[in-house]
């Protein structure tokens, strides 16, 4: 009996997380500390895009999952430590990202950010979960031979919807330098989309 | 293409089953059990700091660091207090039955808890106590002391004491009641001399007498009747010294050579010259022959190699003159009719006639070897005669103001 109504606390109390807003989460967080259904919360909220976003960076799906479940274990590890100043989302971000950078310094040591990696086109077309989409491949393919900095500022704003803000609290730019970063990312995209086509 | 315009999708697309095992995963490495009763309730730091550490006393304790002399750059190892780099303060230990002992630091653990009735009998052993092992040895050694002392009381024998490397005459001493006698030992003039009888009995003084040293005492058996032991200088070395001492003590000589070494090694100058470790080539002797003579030698070689070659050349002059001749023979004899008739072909019929200067192979005009000579009057007539021969021939034609072709003017016709 105990348990039944355990249980049925527990739905209630995820239909109630479920339903909050990012704001509301975050308050939550902040106000009630870290729970395991606030946390469960937060990962079937933000998983796909962390994934993704994880993706987008490292192209690996390996590379991908293990970036995207360290995540959510410094989420869990470091909940108490959010305090609400940042979107809950911009804080998983900036915790993805840092995984992903960690990741391919730990894949590349002497990898250099200010320079593309086009070797790293040939990893897109032999993994999992690929969407088919033509265009889209090439696109990805294109990513690669931007500088790491502007392939992230493009995929946050192009692919995640992120705002200037979000995306310069994340990356600790100006909005300006993130402005001219997506603009010239785009235009090198353009260009490489009509030499791939 | 308009990237801002024409929205490309993500290039993944995952399934939900995925995300679905990803997310048990994740819980299950973090081991939260949504379906539990504590779901709801606020985590719990899994890893709270130590609050209470136990302080450790470190006075006395000294650490090995290294000073550098700002001026000549060198490290020098000194010891500094501990206490001066601050507290050292180790966290509380916990035991367990499983783990490794050799990683359990014994220094931490305080003396109530060695003491108490609910801890582990734990005995501390200090470095201190490893350097004084326990008592057991020392009374393995009371032991056989005694028994010594046992030994030596029965038979009375007064104990020589032989010093090694010190000059000492030792005053002849009965070690046993049997008939052995040790009349002289001179370690300074390292002449020994030893009339020993009855040695089979030195056996049973090892243990009786531990000061003096048992090499020397096994050594003592197979010495023979009268050894004579010589002082080696110390430039003198090992070679030399086997072969000085090999006539001396022919059957023995390698044993008295080892204890020589062990006993007296300051006497044996055991280190080899300086030589001996050089590279071959420096070990060379130098030769008697003095360097210039070689040099001398070589420049003669050289000189004497010019003049045979020019010895075997032939004139220059008459080569020369041969080889003009050689080579203008056939030049004279040359017509265009030799030439290959490839380059003919390439050329039309109606520039046949300038073919030649088309292709540029115009016979050579040869010039007449005319020389013209002024003072041919006063030439000897043996000159002349010569020059005429050379016109007959044909091999030049000379302008000779000689007045033997005179001029003919118009008046005479």
């Amino acid at each position: 009996m105990s348990v039944d109504i355990a249980n049925a606390k527990n739905m209630s109390e995820t239909q109630r997380l479920q339903n909050l807003s990012e704001d509301d989460l975050s308050i939550e967080l902040v106000t009630s500390g870290a729970t395991a259904s606030l946390f469960v919360e937060i990962v079937r909220r933000y998983q796909q895009q962390i994934y993704y976003h994880c993706r987008n960076l490292l192209l690996s799906h390996d590379d991908a999952d293990d970036a995207a479940q360290n995540t959510f274990i410094k989420v869990w590890q470091n909940a108490n430590q959010f305090k609400g100043d940042s979107r809950l989302r911009t804080w998983v971000y900036r915790i993805a990202t840092n995984e992903s950078i960690n990741l391919i310094r730990k894949r590349k040591p002497t990898i250099d950010f200010d320079e593309a990696q086009p070797e790293m086109a040939d990893m897109i077309t032999e993994d999992l979960y690929l969407s088919g989409d033509d265009i889209s491949l090439k696109l990805q393919k294109a990513l690669c031979y931007l500088p790491f900095k502007q392939k992230l500022v493009f995929t946050l704003r192009y692919f995640e919807d992120l705002t200037y803000e979000e995306i310069a609290l994340l990356t600790s730019t100006s909005e300006g330098a993130l402005k001219a970063s997506y603009h010239h990312a785009v235009k090198k995209l353009e260009i490489y989309l009509s030499v791939l086509r | 293409m308009d990237l801002e315009n024409e929205k490309i999708g993500p290039a993944y697309n995952a399934p939900d089953s995925y995300f679905k095992e990803s997310e048990s995963r994740l819980l299950q490495r973090l081991g939260i059990d949504i379906n539990s009763p504590e779901a709801a309730a606020p985590k719990i730091e899994s890893t709270k700091p130590v609050e209470v550490l136990i302080k450790v006393d470190t006075s006395g304790i000294q650490k090995r660091a290294r000073k550098q002399d700002p001026q000549t750059s060198k490290s020098v190892g000194v010891d500094k207090e501990v206490d001066a780099f601050g507290k050292v303060e180790i966290a509380p230990l916990t035991f367990t039955t499983n783990e490794n002992p050799e990683w359990v630091n014994f220094s931490a653990i305080s003396e109530e808890t060695i003491g108490s009735s609910d801890s582990l009998n734990i005995t501390k052993v200090t470095y201190g106590d490893l350097l004084n092992p326990v008592d057991e040895t020392t009374e393995i050694k009371t032991e056989d002391s005694e028994i010594l002392e046992t030994e030596l009381a029965v038979s009375e024998i007064p104990v020589p004491e032989i010093i090694a490397s010190e000059s000492v005459i030792a005053e002849p001493a009965e070690l046993l009641p049997t008939e052995m006698e040790c009349e002289l030992i001179e370690v300074e003039s390292a002449v020994i001399e030893v009339q020993s009888e009855g040695i089979e009995s030195i056996e049973t003084i090892e243990l009786t007498v531990p000061v003096i040293e048992e090499g020397l005492l096994e050594e003592k058996i197979e010495l023979p009747d009268s050894i004579i032991i010589h002082e080696v200088p110390d430039s003198v070395g090992l070679d030399e010294l086997e072969s000085y001492i090999a006539p001396i003590n022919t059957p023995k000589s390698p044993v008295i050579e080892e204890i020589f070494q062990q006993d007296e090694p300051q006497i044996v100058n055991l280190e080899a010259p300086a030589t001996a470790f050089a590279p071959i080539a420096g070990r060379q002797k130098e030769s008697a022959t003095p360097g210039w003579l070689g040099v001398a030698a070589s420049l003669a070689a050289i000189v004497a190699a010019y003049f045979i070659w020019n010895a075997i050349q032939p004139p220059k002059a008459e080569e020369a003159m041969a080889t003009e001749l050689q080579q203008e023979e056939p030049t004279a004899i040359e017509s265009p009719l030799d030439e290959p008739a490839s380059p003919k072909d390439t050329i039309p019929d109606g520039l046949q006639l300038v073919e030649p200067l088309i292709t540029g192979d115009m016979p050579k005009y040869k010039e007449p070897n005319v020389y013209t000579i002024i003072d041919a009057k006063e030439m000897p007539p043996r000159t002349k005669r010569a020059l005429q021969d050379l016109e007959d021939n044909g091999l030049a034609t000379f302008d000779m103001e000689d007045e033997m072709f005179e001029e003919l003017d118009f008046e005479s016709l």
